[in-house]
C-alpha cells in the first residue's frame, strides 16, 4: 500500500514537473513565432506601396495597405499615406458637421484630414491579413529630435537649437534655418520676410541663433530648421504667435485628389462649435518647398491665396479652400486679426514629414501577455525616421504564464 | 518491502529521465525569444546612410577625419541606445573579385555581445561610371534599324500616341543595339529602301524594319497610284520586298496591314472609320503580305486566309512565355507580363506559307478548338532551305499599344548580349559591412 501510494505521489509530482517544462517550451514557441511575425509584418508594410500604388494621393481606398513610395525602392515611404492613416493618439476633430482625423504633431501646425477616407486600425489589420489573429501598433518617428527654445527676452531674439539622435546627440552637424517673420504692417493680408543661415552644432548637438532688431515676444514668426550630417537628416520648427491672438485660421484637408485644404476660422473647428464674438481673419497662404540646399522655394498659389474667413457670419464666407501642388511641402498661412490688431501664423505639412510628424497607426500594447517589436532605419521626403512595430496575439493563451 | 524497492527504482528512472530532458531543454534567455531583426536593422541604417551617397563618399574617404568622424556621430545617432555597432570598410581589390582588404572600421563597443547580427551594402565609387555596352544586332551582316516615322502617314489603333512618339519611344529604347538605326521619315524614304537603296550608307540587307502606324502602313505614292485600284498589292510587294532583304518587319499592334496610309496621295479618302489620308484593305493585306513573302502568285482572296480572333470583342489576356519574362530582367525592360489580345492569329494557317515560328512571345491558348498566337516571330524557310527568308513580327495586341512588348520581343529574338562593365575591378567598390549587437545583460 504504501509502495502504491508513494509511486503515485511520484507520478503526479513528474507530471507537474514536465508539464511546466512543456508549458514553458510552448510559451517560448509561441513568442517566438510572435517576434516572427512582427518582422514580417513591419517589412510587409514598408515594402510595398499598397494597392493601388497612389492610394495615398488620392481619395480611394487602399485595397492593400502599404507605406512605401511608389516612386522609389527600398525602405523609402511616401509622405502622403501617412497623412490617410488614422491617429490612435489623437481624437478627431469636428468641423462642418464632419470629423477630422487630428495628426498635428506640435504646436502653431496642424494637420486635419477626413475621417472617412483615412485607414484605421481596423481597416489596417484586415488589409494586412492578420484580422483576428495578431493586433499590432505601428509608430514612426522622426530618428532625429530637433527643439527650439527661446532664451532671450524682449529684442534680440535668441534660439536655442538642440539636436538629438535615438542614442547620441548629432555633434557637428550643419544646421540650416529659416526665420518667417511677418510682416505687421498695415497690410490687409500680412505677407512674411524670411531670414537665412547656417550653423553647426557643438559637441552636445547645441546651437544657438540671435535674431538682431527682431523682438520675440511681439513679433510674429516660424522657425523652421533643418540639420544634416552624414546621410541623417532631420527637421525641427518653432512657432511663435503671441499670446492674445486667440482667434486663427485653421487648414483642414477637404480632397487628396484635387490636393485641395479648407481654410477655417478657429472657433468653427471642434465640438460643439463655440459662441464666438465677431472676428474676421484675413489671411495670406503661401506654399513652400524643401531645395537641395535647404533653402525654402515658394511656389505661387493659383487661386484664395488670400482672402477672409470669418465665423457664422451671413454673408460672409466660413471657410476658403484653395489647392497646393501635388510636391510634398508645407502650406504656410499668416494671418491678421484686424479688429483685435493681431498677427499669427499657422503651418501644415503636405506630407507629413514636411515638418517631422509622427505618426501612429494601431491598437494598445499596453496589457498584453507579451509584445513583440521591431524596428528598421526608413526614410520619408528625405528625412530619416524610425519605424516601429509592436505586434502582440488576440487569440488568447490558455493556461500560458509569461516567461 | 521488494515493492517498494521497485517503486523506488522507478522513481529513480523517471528522476534521472526529468533530470536529461531538462539537461538538454535549453530555452534561451529571453532576449533571443523575440529579438529585434538586428540584419534588418543594420540594411536598413545603412541604406538610410547613404540616402544622398554620404556612406558611398565615406567609405571611399576614410583617411578624411571630417567625414568619417561624421559617419560615426550619423551612426551613433540613428540607432538605438542600446544597439552597438562595429562597422568596417573592405576594398574589393581582387581581379576576380574574391579578395576582400579591411580598409578601416569604428565601433562603439569592445564586443559585440553574445547577440549579434550582420548586413552588407556594397558602394560604388564617385569616380567611377559603370557602363552597359549592349553587342550590336547583325554587326558585320547588316544591323540596321528603320524606324518608320513617316510624317505623310497616319497611325491606326496607336490611339493616343503619334507614329511619331512610338518612334521616338523606339529609338531610344533600340538604338543601341543596332549599328544603325535610321527613321524614315517620309514615304519617299521608306520608296528608296523598298528599292534596295541606301539613306545614310547602311546595309539594307538583313534589316529589321519597325511600323509605328500600327494597323496601317505607310504607302509611297508611286504605289499608291499604281495599286489604286487594289490596295492588296502593296502588302503583297511588301512581302516580297521582306524575302528579298531578309528583312525582319515588326507590326507593334493589332492586325497588320489592315490599312494603307499617305495623307497626300490618298488625302481625298478614308478608311471607313472617318480617318482621312487611309484606305482599308482589310485581312487581305496579312494574306498578300505572306503571299509574297512565300512568293507565290498573288490572289486576291478575302475568305479567312489569316483568322483573326473574331471571338475576342473584349480581349483575352495572353501572358509571356517564360524566356521572354526572364529576358525582360537581362535588359530591363518591364511591361506588363499580362496583355490583351484581340487580333491573334490562328497556327494552322501559319503553316501553308512555310513559316516557322522563330520565338513565342506569348503562350499559346486555345479558343474553339483553334490554337492561336497573339505574338510571335515567324521565320520564312524556302521549301527544302534551312536559311531564313524574312521574317514577320506580328503582335496581335488590342490598341493601345506598349512598344516596350515590341523592343523586348525583338531583343529576345536577336538575344544581343550586355557588356557589363566590372563592378570588381580594383578601386571602384567597396563593402561596407555593420554589425550590430544589443548591449546590457546576458
Amino acid at each position: 500500500m504504501l509502495s502504491l501510494i508513494v509511486f503515485m505521489a511520484a507520478i503526479i509530482i513528474f507530471i507537474g514537473l514536465f508539464s511546466q517544462s512543456i508549458q514553458t517550451s510552448v510559451a517560448y514557441e509561441r513568442h517566438r513565432t510572435l517576434g516572427t511575425e512582427a518582422s514580417d509584418l513591419l517589412d510587409n508594410v514598408l515594402l510595398n506601396p499598397g494597392i493601388p500604388s497612389n492610394w495615398s494621393t488620392s481619395d480611394s481606398s487602399p485595397a492593400c495597405l502599404g507605406l512605401q513610395d511608389p516612386e522609389y525602392m527600398q525602405y523609402t515611404l511616401s509622405p502622403f499615406s501617412l497623412m490617410r492613416l488614422t491617429s490612435s493618439t489623437q481624437t478627431p476633430v469636428l468641423w462642418n458637421g464632419a470629423y477630422f482625423n487630428n495628426n498635428t504633431g506640435g504646436s502653431g501646425s496642424c494637420v486635419l484630414t477626413p475621417l472617412s477616407k483615412s485607414v484605421n486600425y481596423s481597416t489596417a489589420y484586415r488589409l494586412l491579413g492578420i484580422n483576428g489573429t495578431y493586433g499590432f501598433q505601428l509608430t514612426l518617428t522622426p530618428t532625429l529630435t530637433i527643439s527650439t527654445t527661446k532664451v532671450s527676452s524682449g529684442s534680440p531674439l535668441k534660439l536655442a537649437v538642440t539636436v538629438d539622435g535615438t542614442g547620441f546627440p548629432l555633434a557637428n552637424a550643419a544646421v540650416t534655418y529659416n526665420l518667417l517673420l511677418v510682416n505687421q504692417s498695415a497690410s490687409t493680408y500680412p505677407s512674411y520676410t524670411v531670414i537665412s543661415g547656417t550653423n553647426r552644432t557643438d559637441l552636445a548637438g547645441r546651437t544657438s541663433v540671435t535674431f538682431p532688431g527682431v523682438d520675440g515676444e511681439t513679433q510674429t514668426y516660424t522657425f523652421l530648421i533643418y540639420a544634416y550630417l552624414g546621410g541623417l537628416k532631420g527637421m525641427g520648427y518653432y512657432v511663435n504667435v503671441p499670446s492674445g491672438s486667440a482667434k486663427s485660421v485653421v487648414p483642414i484637408v477637404e480632397s487628396y485628389t484635387n490636393r485641395t485644404i479648407c481654410l477655417a476660422h478657429s472657433d468653427s473647428v471642434g465640438a460643439p462649435p463655440q459662441n464666438p464674438q465677431y472676428s474676421q481673419l484675413s489671411y495670406n497662404a503661401t506654399f513652400v518647398l524643401l531645395s537641395e540646399d535647404y533653402s525654402l522655394r515658394p511656389i505661387q498659389l493659383t487661386e484664395n491665396a488670400t482672402g477672409n474667413v470669418t465665423y457664422n457670419q451671413p454673408g460672409q464666407s466660413d471657410f476658403a479652400s484653395l489647392a497646393v501642388p501635388n510636391n510634398f511641402g508645407v502650406l504656410i498661412v499668416t494671418y491678421k486679426n484686424a479688429a483685435a490688431g493681431q498677427y499669427g501664423i499657422v503651418l501644415m505639412p503636405w506630407g507629413l514629414s514636411s515638418l517631422s510628424y509622427t505618426a501612429t497607426l494601431g491598437g494598445n500594447p499596453e496589457g498584453q501577455e507579451w509584445v513583440a517589436t521591431d524596428i528598421r532605419q526608413v526614410t520619408i521626403g528625405g528625412i530619416a525616421y524610425q519605424a516601429k512595430i509592436a505586434v502582440w496575439s488576440v487569440q488568447g493563451v490558455q493556461g500560458l504564464t509569461p516567461l | 518491502m521488494m515493492r517498494t524497492i521497485e517503486v523506488l527504482l522507478v522513481v529513480i528512472i523517471i528522476s534521472t529521465a526529468f533530470v536529461a530532458a531538462s539537461y538538454f531543454t535549453v530555452l534561451p534567455p529571453p532576449r533571443q525569444v523575440s529579438p529585434i531583426n538586428l540584419r534588418r536593422l543594420s540594411l536598413t541604417t545603412l541604406q538610410m546612410l547613404d540616402s544622398d551617397y554620404d556612406l558611398s563618399i565615406a567609405a571611399f574617404q576614410t583617411d578624411n577625419s571630417s567625414i568619417w568622424g561624421s559617419l560615426q556621430i550619423a551612426l551613433s545617432a540613428s540607432l538605438p541606445a542600446n544597439v552597438v555597432y562595429n562597422l568596417t570598410v573592405y576594398d574589393i581589390s581582387g581581379q576576380d573579385g574574391g579578395v576582400y582588404t579591411n580598409v578601416a572600421s569604428m565601433s562603439n563597443a569592445e564586443s559585440l555581445y553574445t547577440t549579434s547580427d550582420v548586413s552588407t551594402y556594397t558602394v560604388a565609387s564617385s569616380n567611377v561610371t559603370f557602363n552597359v555596352t549592349p553587342e550590336k544586332i547583325g554587326e558585320g551582316n547588316g544591323g540596321t534599324l528603320y524606324i518608320l516615322n513617316c510624317s505623310d502617314a497616319s497611325g491606326w489603333w496607336i490611339t493616343g500616341y503619334t507614329a511619331q512618339s512610338l518612334a521616338q519611344d523606339l529609338y531610344n529604347l533600340l538604338s543601341p543595339y543596332f549599328v544603325k538605326t535610321i527613321m524614315i521619315q517620309n514615304t519617299n524614304q521608306l520608296y528608296q529602301i523598298l528599292n534596295g537603296n541606301s539613306l545614310q550608307g547602311e546595309s539594307v540587307q538583313n534589316a529589321v524594319v519597325i511600323n509605328t502606324c500600327g494597323e496601317a502602313v505607310p504607302i509611297p505614292s508611286t504605289y499608291a497610284t499604281q495599286y489604286s485600284s487594289d490596295y492588296g498589292q502593296y502588302p503583297y510587294l511588301l512581302g516580297q520586298k521582306v524575302r528579298t532583304y531578309n528583312w525582319t518587319w515588326a507590326s507593334i499592334v493589332g492586325y497588320p496591314f489592315y490599312y494603307v496610309s499617305n495623307t497626300v496621295t490618298l488625302a481625298s479618302g478614308q478608311n471607313n472609320w472617318g480617318i482621312y489620308g487611309m484606305s482599308q484593305v482589310g485581312q487581305l493585306g496579312s494574306r498578300a503580305f505572306l503571299q509574297g513573302l512565300n512568293a507565290q502568285s498573288y490572289n486576291k482572296n478575302d475568305n479567312g486566309a489569316i483568322i483573326d480572333q473574331t471571338h475576342s470583342s473584349t480581349g483575352y489576356q495572353v501572358t509571356f512565355t517564360q524566356a521572354i519574362t526572364d529576358l525582360r530582367n537581362y535588359y530591363g525592360i518591364y511591361p506588363s507580363s499580362s496583355q490583351t489580345s484581340s487580333r491573334a492569329l490562328s497556327i494552322s494557317t501559319l503553316q501553308s506559307y512555310n513559316l516557322q515560328v522563330g520565338l513565342y512571345v506569348f503562350n499559346p491558348y486555345t479558343y474553339n478548338s483553334v490554337d492561336y498566337l497573339a505574338g510571335a516571330v515567324y521565320n520564312h524557310h524556302a521549301t527544302g532551305s534551312t536559311n531564313i527568308t524574312g521574317s514577320l513580327l506580328a503582335l496581335g495586341l488590342t490598341r493601345t499599344p506598349d512598344v516596350r512588348v515590341t523592343c523586348i520581343s525583338l531583343l529576345s529574338y536577336f538575344s544581343p548580349r550586355l557588356y557589363h562593365s566590372e563592378y570588381t575591378a580594383s578601386g571602384t567598390s567597396r563593402l561596407v559591412v555593420l554589425q550590430l549587437g544589443l548591449a546590457g545583460g546576458s
